[in-house]
Protein backbone atom coordinates (compact mmCIF):
# COMPACT_ATOMS: atom_id res chain seq x y z
CA UNK A 1 0.00 0.00 0.00
CA UNK A 2 1.18 3.18 -1.18
CA UNK A 3 0.77 5.34 2.41
CA UNK A 4 2.32 8.68 2.33
CA UNK A 5 3.38 9.88 5.97
CA UNK A 6 3.56 13.75 6.39
CA UNK A 7 5.70 15.29 9.03
CA UNK A 8 3.84 18.36 10.63
CA UNK A 9 6.38 20.71 12.40
CA UNK A 10 5.82 22.26 15.38
CA UNK A 11 7.67 25.41 17.37
CA UNK A 12 6.32 25.96 20.33
CA UNK A 13 3.14 24.03 19.86
CA UNK A 14 2.14 26.07 16.68
CA UNK A 15 2.40 24.57 13.40
CA UNK A 16 4.17 25.00 10.26
CA UNK A 17 1.33 25.71 7.78
CA UNK A 18 3.82 23.45 4.78
CA UNK A 19 2.22 20.78 6.77
CA UNK A 20 -1.28 21.55 5.68
CA UNK A 21 0.24 22.17 2.02
CA UNK A 22 2.04 18.67 2.25
CA UNK A 23 -1.06 16.92 4.08
CA UNK A 24 -3.06 18.07 0.64
CA UNK A 25 -0.87 17.32 -1.64
CA UNK A 26 0.10 13.49 -0.17
CA UNK A 27 -4.47 13.43 -0.04
CA UNK A 28 -4.39 14.24 -3.60
CA UNK A 29 -1.53 11.29 -4.41
CA UNK A 30 -2.72 8.49 -2.00
CA UNK A 31 -6.42 8.93 -3.21
CA UNK A 32 -4.88 8.05 -6.39
CA UNK A 33 -2.49 5.45 -5.65
CA UNK A 34 -4.88 3.82 -3.10
CA UNK A 35 -3.14 4.75 -0.07
CA UNK A 36 -3.60 6.78 3.14
CA UNK A 37 -1.99 9.64 4.24
CA UNK A 38 -0.50 9.61 8.01
CA UNK A 39 0.27 13.03 9.64
CA UNK A 40 2.98 12.23 11.86
CA UNK A 41 3.97 14.72 15.47
CA UNK A 42 6.33 15.11 18.06
CA UNK A 43 6.12 16.93 20.62
CA UNK A 44 2.94 19.40 20.53
CA UNK A 45 -0.35 19.15 21.24
CA UNK A 46 -1.95 15.80 18.94
CA UNK A 47 -5.47 17.60 19.88
CA UNK A 48 -5.05 20.58 18.51
CA UNK A 49 -3.77 19.04 15.42
CA UNK A 50 -5.77 16.31 14.76
CA UNK A 51 -8.79 18.91 13.57
CA UNK A 52 -6.87 20.62 11.16
CA UNK A 53 -4.98 17.58 9.87
CA UNK A 54 -7.92 15.80 9.47
CA UNK A 55 -9.39 18.37 7.42
CA UNK A 56 -6.82 18.80 5.18
CA UNK A 57 -7.16 14.94 4.44
CA UNK A 58 -4.86 13.14 6.73
CA UNK A 59 -6.22 9.59 7.59
CA UNK A 60 -4.45 9.81 11.14
CA UNK A 61 -2.64 10.97 13.25
CA UNK A 62 0.27 9.59 14.59
CA UNK A 63 1.73 11.30 17.66
CA UNK A 64 4.42 10.78 20.40
CA UNK A 65 5.38 13.49 22.87
CA UNK A 66 7.73 12.53 25.77
CA UNK A 67 10.90 14.74 25.29
CA UNK A 68 9.86 15.76 22.18
CA UNK A 69 8.70 19.30 22.67
CA UNK A 70 11.92 21.08 21.45
CA UNK A 71 13.99 20.15 18.25
CA UNK A 72 17.04 18.29 18.09
CA UNK A 73 18.39 16.10 15.26
CA UNK A 74 19.03 13.13 17.31
CA UNK A 75 15.92 12.62 19.07
CA UNK A 76 13.98 13.59 16.27
CA UNK A 77 15.58 11.42 13.98
CA UNK A 78 15.62 8.31 16.10
CA UNK A 79 11.76 9.20 16.65
CA UNK A 80 11.01 9.58 13.01
CA UNK A 81 12.76 6.52 11.50
CA UNK A 82 11.52 4.16 14.87
CA UNK A 83 7.72 5.37 12.94
CA UNK A 84 8.85 4.40 9.99
CA UNK A 85 10.42 0.97 10.73
CA UNK A 86 6.90 0.22 12.36
CA UNK A 87 4.71 1.44 9.96
CA UNK A 88 6.56 1.09 6.57
CA UNK A 89 5.16 4.43 4.45
CA UNK A 90 6.05 4.13 1.25
CA UNK A 91 7.01 7.90 1.38
CA UNK A 92 7.80 10.56 3.79
CA UNK A 93 7.37 14.59 3.26
CA UNK A 94 9.25 16.84 5.05
CA UNK A 95 8.92 20.68 4.55
CA UNK A 96 12.12 22.03 3.44
CA UNK A 97 11.91 24.12 7.08
CA UNK A 98 15.22 25.04 8.99
CA UNK A 99 13.94 21.88 11.21
CA UNK A 100 13.19 19.93 8.00
CA UNK A 101 16.81 20.45 6.21
CA UNK A 102 18.58 18.91 9.27
CA UNK A 103 16.02 15.89 10.12
CA UNK A 104 15.53 14.94 6.53
CA UNK A 105 18.89 13.74 5.70
CA UNK A 106 19.46 12.87 8.96
CA UNK A 107 16.66 9.71 9.11
CA UNK A 108 17.28 9.11 5.59
CA UNK A 109 20.91 8.27 7.04
CA UNK A 110 19.32 6.56 9.94
CA UNK A 111 17.32 4.42 7.49
CA UNK A 112 19.69 3.94 4.85
CA UNK A 113 17.04 5.41 2.27
CA UNK A 114 16.78 7.98 -0.26
CA UNK A 115 16.52 11.11 0.58
CA UNK A 116 15.44 14.21 -2.23
CA UNK A 117 15.65 17.64 -1.00
CA UNK A 118 13.33 21.08 -1.90
CA UNK A 119 10.82 18.99 -4.08
CA UNK A 120 8.21 21.35 -5.65
CA UNK A 121 5.84 18.36 -7.75
CA UNK A 122 5.17 14.99 -6.65
CA UNK A 123 3.65 12.47 -8.73
CA UNK A 124 3.05 8.45 -8.73
CA UNK A 125 3.07 7.55 -12.38
CA UNK A 126 3.54 3.61 -13.05
CA UNK A 127 3.75 2.48 -9.45
CA UNK A 128 6.57 4.68 -9.25
CA UNK A 129 7.08 8.59 -7.20
CA UNK A 130 8.41 10.92 -9.14
CA UNK A 131 9.62 13.79 -7.22
CA UNK A 132 10.59 17.12 -9.19
CA UNK A 133 12.80 19.50 -7.94
CA UNK A 134 14.66 22.49 -9.20
CA UNK A 135 19.16 22.65 -9.24
CA UNK A 136 21.49 25.26 -10.17
CA UNK A 137 19.47 27.67 -8.09
CA UNK A 138 16.28 27.34 -10.19
CA UNK A 139 18.11 27.52 -13.24
CA UNK A 140 16.71 23.96 -14.44
CA UNK A 141 14.27 21.34 -12.91
CA UNK A 142 15.49 17.99 -12.31
CA UNK A 143 12.88 14.93 -12.43
CA UNK A 144 14.00 12.17 -10.05
CA UNK A 145 12.92 8.61 -8.75
CA UNK A 146 13.74 7.37 -5.62
CA UNK A 147 14.71 3.49 -5.17
CA UNK A 148 13.67 2.55 -1.99
CA UNK A 149 11.14 2.99 0.60
CA UNK A 150 10.84 4.23 2.29
CA UNK A 151 11.95 8.05 0.37
CA UNK A 152 12.22 10.93 2.41
CA UNK A 153 11.37 13.82 0.32
CA UNK A 154 11.55 17.83 1.75
CA UNK A 155 8.76 20.04 0.35
CA UNK A 156 9.59 23.51 -0.47
CA UNK A 157 6.84 25.69 1.25
CA UNK A 158 3.98 27.05 -0.95
CA UNK A 159 5.14 24.44 -3.32
CA UNK A 160 1.68 23.13 -2.92
CA UNK A 161 -1.75 24.30 -2.19
CA UNK A 162 -3.45 23.51 0.93
CA UNK A 163 -7.00 22.54 0.88
CA UNK A 164 -9.06 22.45 3.70
CA UNK A 165 -12.46 20.32 3.37
CA UNK A 166 -15.14 19.07 5.67
CA UNK A 167 -13.12 15.96 6.84
CA UNK A 168 -13.57 14.87 10.57
CA UNK A 169 -10.38 15.27 12.85
CA UNK A 170 -7.96 12.64 12.53
CA UNK A 171 -8.19 9.98 15.11
CA UNK A 172 -4.87 9.93 17.19
CA UNK A 173 -2.42 7.38 17.69
CA UNK A 174 0.19 7.64 20.15
CA UNK A 175 3.34 5.67 19.29
CA UNK A 176 6.77 4.64 20.77
CA UNK A 177 9.18 6.81 19.31
CA UNK A 178 12.01 5.00 21.19
CA UNK A 179 14.02 8.17 22.08
CA UNK A 180 13.57 7.46 25.72
CA UNK A 181 17.04 5.76 25.30
CA UNK A 182 18.64 8.95 23.43
CA UNK A 183 21.01 11.28 25.01
CA UNK A 184 21.89 14.28 22.26
CA UNK A 185 25.29 15.02 21.82
CA UNK A 186 24.75 18.01 20.40
CA UNK A 187 22.05 19.64 22.79
CA UNK A 188 20.40 23.27 22.33
CA UNK A 189 21.46 25.72 25.07
CA UNK A 190 19.29 28.53 23.86
CA UNK A 191 17.19 30.05 21.48
CA UNK A 192 17.28 33.47 20.14
CA UNK A 193 14.20 34.84 18.52
CA UNK A 194 15.83 38.31 16.54
CA UNK A 195 12.56 39.22 15.28
CA UNK A 196 9.29 38.38 17.05
CA UNK A 197 6.22 39.12 14.67
CA UNK A 198 8.42 38.68 11.46
CA UNK A 199 6.87 37.07 8.77
CA UNK A 200 9.39 34.89 7.80
CA UNK A 201 11.11 35.13 4.43
CA UNK A 202 10.49 31.45 2.76
CA UNK A 203 7.47 31.16 4.25
CA UNK A 204 5.29 34.13 3.33
CA UNK A 205 2.59 34.55 0.41
CA UNK A 206 4.15 37.68 -0.42
CA UNK A 207 7.53 39.36 -0.36
CA UNK A 208 8.51 43.08 -0.94
CA UNK A 209 12.47 43.19 -1.49
CA UNK A 210 14.97 46.08 -2.21
CA UNK A 211 17.99 46.61 -4.00
CA UNK A 212 20.47 48.91 -4.35
CA UNK A 213 18.10 51.23 -5.68
CA UNK A 214 17.43 52.20 -2.37
CA UNK A 215 20.88 54.02 -2.03
CA UNK A 216 21.38 53.55 1.39
CA UNK A 217 20.19 51.38 4.68
CA UNK A 218 17.92 54.56 6.31
CA UNK A 219 15.54 53.88 3.24
CA UNK A 220 15.19 50.10 4.08
CA UNK A 221 11.96 52.06 5.89
CA UNK A 222 10.05 52.33 2.22
CA UNK A 223 10.11 48.62 1.68
CA UNK A 224 9.40 47.97 5.10
CA UNK A 225 6.32 50.07 5.04
CA UNK A 226 5.23 47.94 1.42
CA UNK A 227 5.52 44.71 3.38
CA UNK A 228 3.64 45.67 5.98
CA UNK A 229 0.82 47.12 4.35
CA UNK A 230 0.86 43.90 2.30
CA UNK A 231 1.46 41.76 5.18
CA UNK A 232 4.90 40.63 3.57
CA UNK A 233 7.99 39.50 4.37
CA UNK A 234 10.31 41.83 3.63
CA UNK A 235 13.50 40.81 1.31
CA UNK A 236 16.77 42.10 -0.08
CA UNK A 237 19.49 41.94 -2.87
CA UNK A 238 23.08 40.86 -1.78
CA UNK A 239 23.85 43.95 -2.56
CA UNK A 240 22.15 45.12 0.36
CA UNK A 241 22.97 42.82 2.31
CA UNK A 242 26.96 43.26 1.43
CA UNK A 243 26.79 46.84 2.00
CA UNK A 244 25.72 45.92 5.46
CA UNK A 245 22.47 47.86 5.49
CA UNK A 246 20.05 44.54 6.35
CA UNK A 247 21.11 41.62 7.64
CA UNK A 248 21.93 38.50 6.10
CA UNK A 249 18.80 36.84 6.73
CA UNK A 250 16.75 38.81 4.15
CA UNK A 251 18.97 38.13 1.21
CA UNK A 252 16.94 36.23 -1.24
CA UNK A 253 19.00 34.46 -3.83
CA UNK A 254 21.42 31.85 -4.93
CA UNK A 255 23.45 32.54 -1.89
CA UNK A 256 20.42 33.83 0.12
CA UNK A 257 17.07 32.34 0.74
CA UNK A 258 14.92 30.52 -2.09
CA UNK A 259 11.61 32.05 -2.25
CA UNK A 260 8.30 31.61 -4.21
CA UNK A 261 5.47 33.51 -2.82
CA UNK A 262 2.29 34.39 -5.20
CA UNK A 263 3.73 38.15 -5.43
CA UNK A 264 7.34 39.09 -5.32
CA UNK A 265 7.94 42.91 -5.81
CA UNK A 266 11.73 43.92 -6.80
CA UNK A 267 12.36 47.45 -6.25
CA UNK A 268 15.34 49.05 -7.24
CA UNK A 269 16.99 45.59 -8.13
CA UNK A 270 18.65 45.05 -11.51
CA UNK A 271 17.42 41.17 -11.79
CA UNK A 272 21.33 39.42 -11.98
CA UNK A 273 20.85 35.85 -12.48
CA UNK A 274 22.38 35.11 -9.21
CA UNK A 275 19.04 37.35 -7.72
CA UNK A 276 16.33 35.92 -10.19
CA UNK A 277 17.82 32.27 -8.42
CA UNK A 278 16.24 32.89 -5.50
CA UNK A 279 12.93 34.08 -6.88
CA UNK A 280 12.07 33.05 -10.52
CA UNK A 281 9.75 30.60 -9.03
CA UNK A 282 7.20 33.51 -7.66
CA UNK A 283 4.25 33.31 -9.19
CA UNK A 284 3.76 36.69 -9.99
CA UNK A 285 6.70 39.18 -10.05
CA UNK A 286 6.10 42.59 -9.88
CA UNK A 287 9.59 45.65 -11.00
CA UNK A 288 9.65 49.23 -9.98
CA UNK A 289 12.90 50.25 -12.00
CA UNK A 290 14.15 53.17 -13.45
CA UNK A 291 15.83 51.73 -15.90
CA UNK A 292 13.36 50.07 -18.54
CA UNK A 293 16.39 47.88 -19.65
CA UNK A 294 16.63 46.13 -16.29
CA UNK A 295 17.05 42.33 -16.60
CA UNK A 296 14.35 41.84 -13.97
CA UNK A 297 11.45 43.22 -16.69
CA UNK A 298 12.86 39.92 -18.11
CA UNK A 299 10.93 37.64 -15.93
CA UNK A 300 8.20 40.34 -14.35
CA UNK A 301 4.59 40.30 -15.20
CA UNK A 302 4.01 43.68 -14.20
CA UNK A 303 6.16 46.25 -13.64
CA UNK A 304 6.44 50.32 -13.46
CA UNK A 305 9.85 51.91 -15.02
CA UNK A 306 10.19 55.16 -12.76
CA UNK A 307 11.70 56.51 -9.39
CA UNK A 308 11.43 54.01 -6.63
CA UNK A 309 11.29 56.75 -4.28
CA UNK A 310 8.10 58.07 -5.87
CA UNK A 311 6.30 54.77 -6.44
CA UNK A 312 7.33 52.89 -3.21
CA UNK A 313 5.78 55.31 -0.74
CA UNK A 314 2.07 56.02 -3.39
CA UNK A 315 2.01 51.84 -3.83
CA UNK A 316 2.11 51.26 0.19
CA UNK A 317 -0.80 54.59 0.54
CA UNK A 318 -2.82 52.60 -2.32
CA UNK A 319 -2.44 49.45 -1.17
CA UNK A 320 -3.73 50.49 2.24
CA UNK A 321 -6.75 51.95 0.89
CA UNK A 322 -7.07 48.67 -1.08
CA UNK A 323 -6.88 46.03 1.94
CA UNK A 324 -8.68 48.64 4.26
CA UNK B 1 43.54 20.20 15.93
CA UNK B 2 42.81 18.02 12.93
CA UNK B 3 40.40 19.43 10.33
CA UNK B 4 38.75 17.65 7.66
CA UNK B 5 37.21 20.07 5.18
CA UNK B 6 34.96 18.51 2.53
CA UNK B 7 34.48 20.65 -0.54
CA UNK B 8 32.70 20.53 -4.40
CA UNK B 9 34.02 22.23 -7.64
CA UNK B 10 30.42 23.60 -9.08
CA UNK B 11 29.48 25.82 -11.98
CA UNK B 12 29.75 29.43 -11.21
CA UNK B 13 26.85 30.97 -9.88
CA UNK B 14 26.95 33.12 -13.83
CA UNK B 15 26.39 30.05 -15.36
CA UNK B 16 23.59 30.02 -17.66
CA UNK B 17 21.98 26.51 -18.57
CA UNK B 18 20.10 26.22 -22.28
CA UNK B 19 17.61 23.57 -22.38
CA UNK B 20 15.18 23.61 -25.24
CA UNK B 21 13.74 20.85 -24.09
CA UNK B 22 13.87 17.75 -21.08
CA UNK B 23 17.49 16.29 -21.90
CA UNK B 24 18.72 13.06 -19.60
CA UNK B 25 22.03 14.72 -19.30
CA UNK B 26 23.16 18.71 -18.51
CA UNK B 27 25.13 19.55 -21.40
CA UNK B 28 28.25 20.86 -19.02
CA UNK B 29 30.33 21.89 -21.85
CA UNK B 30 31.77 25.69 -21.38
CA UNK B 31 31.00 25.62 -17.48
CA UNK B 32 33.42 27.56 -16.00
CA UNK B 33 33.94 25.96 -12.10
CA UNK B 34 34.69 27.39 -9.00
CA UNK B 35 34.75 26.56 -5.46
CA UNK B 36 31.25 25.86 -3.79
CA UNK B 37 30.72 29.28 -2.02
CA UNK B 38 29.27 27.87 1.54
CA UNK B 39 32.82 25.78 1.17
CA UNK B 40 34.78 28.74 0.97
CA UNK B 41 33.25 29.42 4.36
CA UNK B 42 34.19 26.11 5.60
CA UNK B 43 37.59 26.26 4.33
CA UNK B 44 38.17 29.89 5.89
CA UNK B 45 36.84 28.66 9.28
CA UNK B 46 39.37 26.10 9.49
CA UNK B 47 42.05 27.91 8.76
CA UNK B 48 40.69 30.05 11.06
CA UNK B 49 41.09 27.79 14.07
CA UNK B 50 44.65 26.51 12.46
CA UNK B 51 46.08 29.84 12.85
CA UNK B 52 44.78 30.36 16.67
CA UNK B 53 45.43 26.79 17.87
CA UNK B 54 47.71 24.85 15.63
CA UNK B 55 46.68 21.92 13.76
CA UNK B 56 46.41 20.05 10.62
CA UNK B 57 43.90 21.13 7.61
CA UNK B 58 43.26 18.10 4.47
CA UNK B 59 40.50 19.28 2.15
CA UNK B 60 38.71 16.50 0.42
CA UNK B 61 36.45 16.32 -2.65
CA UNK B 62 35.16 13.76 -4.84
CA UNK B 63 35.09 14.57 -8.43
CA UNK B 64 36.96 14.68 -11.45
CA UNK B 65 40.94 15.48 -11.23
CA UNK B 66 39.90 19.06 -13.26
CA UNK B 67 39.46 19.97 -9.33
CA UNK B 68 43.23 20.17 -8.84
CA UNK B 69 43.10 24.05 -9.68
CA UNK B 70 40.56 24.82 -7.72
CA UNK B 71 42.15 22.84 -4.58
CA UNK B 72 45.30 24.03 -5.10
CA UNK B 73 44.31 28.54 -5.52
CA UNK B 74 41.10 28.40 -2.51
CA UNK B 75 41.87 25.75 -0.41
CA UNK B 76 46.11 24.89 -0.39
CA UNK B 77 46.66 28.58 -1.09
CA UNK B 78 44.92 30.21 1.73
CA UNK B 79 45.80 27.64 4.41
CA UNK B 80 44.78 23.99 3.89
CA UNK B 81 47.94 21.49 4.17
CA UNK B 82 47.05 18.48 1.93
CA UNK B 83 44.35 17.55 -0.26
CA UNK B 84 42.92 14.35 -1.13
CA UNK B 85 40.43 13.95 -4.21
CA UNK B 86 38.58 10.91 -4.58
CA UNK B 87 38.38 10.23 -8.62
CA UNK B 88 36.68 7.47 -9.78
CA UNK B 89 34.64 6.85 -13.27
CA UNK B 90 32.34 4.51 -11.32
CA UNK B 91 30.98 7.78 -9.37
CA UNK B 92 29.93 9.83 -12.57
CA UNK B 93 26.66 9.77 -11.29
CA UNK B 94 26.86 9.54 -7.93
CA UNK B 95 23.84 10.97 -6.08
CA UNK B 96 24.27 12.61 -2.39
CA UNK B 97 24.00 9.58 -0.35
CA UNK B 98 27.31 7.74 -2.38
CA UNK B 99 28.95 10.74 -2.09
CA UNK B 100 28.45 10.76 1.70
CA UNK B 101 29.91 6.92 1.98
CA UNK B 102 32.82 7.50 -0.59
CA UNK B 103 33.59 10.58 1.89
CA UNK B 104 32.71 8.40 4.86
CA UNK B 105 35.59 6.22 3.68
CA UNK B 106 38.09 8.57 3.11
CA UNK B 107 37.19 10.36 6.65
CA UNK B 108 37.77 6.93 8.84
CA UNK B 109 41.30 6.83 7.18
CA UNK B 110 42.09 9.51 10.10
CA UNK B 111 41.16 10.89 13.05
CA UNK B 112 39.20 14.22 12.39
CA UNK B 113 38.15 16.34 15.56
CA UNK B 114 36.55 18.64 13.11
CA UNK B 115 34.66 17.89 9.91
CA UNK B 116 33.53 20.69 8.14
CA UNK B 117 31.12 21.22 4.86
CA UNK B 118 29.30 24.07 2.95
CA UNK B 119 25.57 24.15 3.85
CA UNK B 120 25.00 23.29 0.00
CA UNK B 121 26.41 23.09 -2.90
CA UNK B 122 25.30 25.61 -5.60
CA UNK B 123 24.71 22.41 -8.32
CA UNK B 124 22.39 20.10 -6.75
CA UNK B 125 21.38 22.58 -4.26
CA UNK B 126 20.50 19.49 -1.42
CA UNK B 127 21.90 20.66 1.51
CA UNK B 128 22.74 16.63 2.41
CA UNK B 129 25.85 15.43 2.27
CA UNK B 130 27.42 16.64 5.46
CA UNK B 131 24.46 15.57 7.43
CA UNK B 132 24.71 12.30 6.03
CA UNK B 133 28.32 11.97 6.66
CA UNK B 134 27.51 12.92 10.44
CA UNK B 135 25.03 10.15 10.60
CA UNK B 136 27.14 7.57 8.59
CA UNK B 137 30.03 8.22 11.29
CA UNK B 138 28.12 8.38 14.25
CA UNK B 139 29.42 11.99 14.65
CA UNK B 140 26.94 15.03 16.09
CA UNK B 141 26.41 17.64 14.10
CA UNK B 142 24.99 21.05 14.14
CA UNK B 143 23.63 22.84 10.34
CA UNK B 144 23.42 26.11 9.35
CA UNK B 145 26.56 27.31 11.10
CA UNK B 146 26.79 31.16 11.81
CA UNK B 147 29.17 31.58 14.16
CA UNK B 148 31.78 29.37 16.68
CA UNK B 149 33.40 29.28 19.19
CA UNK B 150 35.61 26.39 20.32
CA UNK B 151 35.89 25.21 23.70
CA UNK B 152 38.25 22.31 25.45
CA UNK B 153 36.87 19.56 23.76
CA UNK B 154 33.36 21.27 22.68
CA UNK B 155 32.22 23.64 20.40
CA UNK B 156 29.51 26.46 20.61
CA UNK B 157 27.85 26.86 17.83
CA UNK B 158 25.12 29.58 16.34
CA UNK B 159 22.49 27.79 14.13
CA UNK B 160 20.39 30.01 11.83
CA UNK B 161 16.48 28.88 11.81
CA UNK B 162 13.79 30.97 10.49
CA UNK B 163 13.61 34.22 12.53
CA UNK B 164 16.57 33.48 14.72
CA UNK B 165 19.18 31.21 15.93
CA UNK B 166 19.80 28.45 18.09
CA UNK B 167 22.68 28.24 20.37
CA UNK B 168 24.01 24.50 20.22
CA UNK B 169 26.63 22.81 22.78
CA UNK B 170 28.34 20.23 21.37
CA UNK B 171 31.47 17.66 22.02
CA UNK B 172 34.05 17.06 19.37
CA UNK B 173 35.05 15.43 17.35
CA UNK B 174 31.62 16.97 15.66
CA UNK B 175 30.43 17.63 12.04
CA UNK B 176 29.55 21.59 10.83
CA UNK B 177 27.92 22.84 8.03
CA UNK B 178 28.39 26.41 7.39
CA UNK B 179 26.51 29.09 6.28
CA UNK B 180 27.19 32.80 5.15
CA UNK B 181 27.82 35.03 7.98
CA UNK B 182 30.10 32.96 9.51
CA UNK B 183 33.25 34.54 8.31
CA UNK B 184 34.57 36.54 5.30
CA UNK B 185 36.89 34.26 3.57
CA UNK B 186 40.35 35.40 2.41
CA UNK B 187 41.61 35.76 -1.12
CA UNK B 188 44.70 33.67 -1.95
CA UNK B 189 47.93 35.52 -2.55
CA UNK B 190 49.71 35.19 -5.19
CA UNK B 191 53.15 33.94 -3.47
CA UNK B 192 50.75 31.29 -1.66
CA UNK B 193 49.24 30.28 -4.66
CA UNK B 194 52.72 29.46 -5.94
CA UNK B 195 53.75 27.84 -3.11
CA UNK B 196 50.57 25.88 -2.71
CA UNK B 197 52.13 23.79 -5.50
CA UNK B 198 54.51 22.26 -3.24
CA UNK B 199 51.25 21.03 -1.12
CA UNK B 200 50.79 17.11 -1.42
CA UNK B 201 47.56 16.45 -3.49
CA UNK B 202 47.13 12.74 -3.38
CA UNK B 203 44.64 11.22 -5.83
CA UNK B 204 42.67 7.77 -5.44
CA UNK B 205 40.06 5.46 -6.46
CA UNK B 206 37.43 3.46 -4.44
CA UNK B 207 39.47 0.59 -4.44
CA UNK B 208 41.90 2.76 -2.83
CA UNK B 209 39.89 3.52 -0.17
CA UNK B 210 38.65 -0.13 0.30
CA UNK B 211 35.37 0.00 -0.52
CA UNK B 212 33.08 -0.34 -3.80
CA UNK B 213 31.79 2.24 -5.34
CA UNK B 214 28.13 2.48 -3.35
CA UNK B 215 25.04 2.99 -5.53
CA UNK B 216 23.01 5.43 -5.46
CA UNK B 217 19.60 5.70 -3.76
CA UNK B 218 18.16 8.26 -6.30
CA UNK B 219 17.99 7.69 -9.67
CA UNK B 220 17.40 10.80 -12.63
CA UNK B 221 15.19 10.41 -15.06
CA UNK B 222 15.22 13.91 -16.82
CA UNK B 223 16.39 17.63 -17.26
CA UNK B 224 13.84 20.42 -18.20
CA UNK B 225 14.05 23.79 -18.36
CA UNK B 226 11.88 25.87 -15.76
CA UNK B 227 8.39 26.89 -17.10
CA UNK B 228 9.01 30.16 -19.93
CA UNK B 229 7.58 33.50 -18.23
CA UNK B 230 5.19 35.75 -20.33
CA UNK B 231 6.19 39.20 -21.35
CA UNK B 232 6.03 42.13 -19.12
CA UNK B 233 2.98 44.85 -19.06
CA UNK B 234 4.16 47.85 -18.07
CA UNK B 235 1.86 49.81 -16.03
CA UNK B 236 2.29 53.92 -16.48
CA UNK B 237 0.32 56.47 -15.35
CA UNK B 238 0.13 60.54 -15.57
CA UNK B 239 2.83 60.48 -12.74
CA UNK B 240 4.61 58.13 -10.43
CA UNK B 241 1.64 58.39 -8.18
CA UNK B 242 -1.03 57.13 -10.51
CA UNK B 243 1.01 54.74 -12.08
CA UNK B 244 1.57 53.25 -8.53
CA UNK B 245 -2.20 53.40 -7.99
CA UNK B 246 -2.74 51.74 -11.14
CA UNK B 247 -0.78 48.82 -10.41
CA UNK B 248 -2.43 48.05 -6.86
CA UNK B 249 -5.66 48.01 -8.94
CA UNK B 250 -4.18 45.50 -11.44
CA UNK B 251 -2.79 42.88 -8.87
CA UNK B 252 -5.92 43.29 -7.06
CA UNK B 253 -8.40 43.08 -9.29
CA UNK B 254 -6.60 41.11 -12.37
CA UNK B 255 -4.10 39.03 -10.96
CA UNK B 256 -5.56 38.75 -7.59
CA UNK B 257 -2.92 38.69 -5.91
CA UNK B 258 -3.30 41.22 -2.67
C1 LIG C 1 28.76 33.78 -6.08
C2 LIG C 1 27.75 34.90 -6.11
C3 LIG C 1 26.58 34.76 -5.41
C4 LIG C 1 25.61 35.76 -5.41
N1 LIG C 1 24.45 35.59 -4.71
C5 LIG C 1 23.51 36.54 -4.74
C6 LIG C 1 22.27 36.37 -4.06
O1 LIG C 1 22.04 35.35 -3.37
N2 LIG C 1 21.34 37.34 -4.13
C7 LIG C 1 21.55 38.50 -4.86
O2 LIG C 1 20.65 39.36 -4.89
N3 LIG C 1 22.71 38.71 -5.50
C8 LIG C 1 23.69 37.75 -5.46
N4 LIG C 1 24.88 37.99 -6.09
C9 LIG C 1 25.15 39.36 -6.59
C10 LIG C 1 24.54 39.68 -7.94
O3 LIG C 1 25.44 39.28 -8.94
C11 LIG C 1 24.30 41.21 -8.06
O4 LIG C 1 25.51 41.88 -7.84
C12 LIG C 1 23.26 41.75 -7.08
O5 LIG C 1 22.09 40.96 -7.10
C13 LIG C 1 22.92 43.18 -7.45
O6 LIG C 1 22.04 43.74 -6.51
P1 LIG C 1 21.05 44.92 -6.93
O7 LIG C 1 20.16 44.47 -8.01
O8 LIG C 1 20.42 45.39 -5.68
O9 LIG C 1 22.06 46.07 -7.39
P2 LIG C 1 22.35 46.63 -8.84
O10 LIG C 1 22.68 45.56 -9.79
O11 LIG C 1 23.33 47.73 -8.63
O12 LIG C 1 20.96 47.22 -9.30
C14 LIG C 1 20.36 48.35 -8.74
C15 LIG C 1 19.13 48.65 -9.57
O13 LIG C 1 18.41 49.70 -8.97
C16 LIG C 1 17.91 50.54 -9.99
N5 LIG C 1 17.70 51.87 -9.38
C17 LIG C 1 18.63 52.73 -8.92
N6 LIG C 1 18.05 53.82 -8.40
C18 LIG C 1 16.71 53.64 -8.53
C19 LIG C 1 15.59 54.42 -8.19
N7 LIG C 1 15.70 55.61 -7.58
N8 LIG C 1 14.36 53.93 -8.49
C20 LIG C 1 14.20 52.73 -9.10
N9 LIG C 1 15.24 51.95 -9.45
C21 LIG C 1 16.48 52.41 -9.16
C22 LIG C 1 18.96 50.53 -11.07
O14 LIG C 1 18.39 50.84 -12.33
C23 LIG C 1 19.44 49.08 -11.01
O15 LIG C 1 18.72 48.26 -11.91
C24 LIG C 1 25.85 36.98 -6.11
C25 LIG C 1 27.04 37.13 -6.83
C26 LIG C 1 27.98 36.11 -6.85
C27 LIG C 1 29.24 36.29 -7.63
N1 LIG D 1 31.62 15.67 -4.42
C1 LIG D 1 31.86 16.20 -3.21
N2 LIG D 1 33.11 16.15 -2.67
C2 LIG D 1 33.36 16.70 -1.46
N3 LIG D 1 32.44 17.33 -0.72
C3 LIG D 1 31.19 17.42 -1.21
C4 LIG D 1 30.82 16.86 -2.47
N4 LIG D 1 29.52 17.10 -2.68
C5 LIG D 1 29.08 17.79 -1.61
N5 LIG D 1 30.08 17.98 -0.72
C6 LIG D 1 30.02 18.73 0.56
O1 LIG D 1 28.69 18.67 1.05
C7 LIG D 1 28.10 19.98 1.09
C8 LIG D 1 26.63 19.88 0.75
O2 LIG D 1 26.47 19.40 -0.56
P1 LIG D 1 25.06 18.93 -1.15
O3 LIG D 1 24.43 18.04 -0.15
O4 LIG D 1 25.41 18.25 -2.43
O5 LIG D 1 24.27 20.20 -1.38
C9 LIG D 1 28.95 20.83 0.17
O6 LIG D 1 28.90 22.20 0.53
C10 LIG D 1 30.34 20.21 0.39
O7 LIG D 1 30.91 20.69 1.60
Amino acid sequence: MPNIAVFIEQRDGAIKKVAWQMISQARRLADAAGGEVWAVLLGGDANAAAGPAGAHGAHKLFHAGDQLAAYDSERYGVALATFCRAQKPDLVLVGATALGRDLAPKTAAKLGCACVSDAIALTFEGGAWEVRRPVYAGKCFVDVVPKTAPAIVGIRPNAFVAQEGTGAPAPVVAFDAGQAQVTPKAVVREIVTATAGRVELTEADIVVSGGRGIKGPEHYALIEDLAAALGAAAGASRAVVDAGWVDYSHQVGQTGKTVGPNLYIACGISGAIQHLAGMSSSKCIVAINKDAAAPIFKVADFGIVGDLFEVVPALTEAVRKIRG
Amino acid sequence: MKIAVCVKQVPDSETRISLAAPAAKLDQTGFTRVLNPYDAYAVEEAVRIKEARGGEITAITVGPETVKETLKKDCLAVGCDKAIIINDPALAEADEAAIAEVLCAALRKDAYDLVLFGIKAIDDDSGQVGILVAEKLGLPHVSTVTKLELGDGRLTAHREIEGGKEIVDCPLPAVLTCQKGLNEPRLPSLPNIMKAGMKPMQVVTCADLGIAPPTSLVQVKQYSPPPARGTCRLVGGDDAAAAARELARVLNEEAKVI
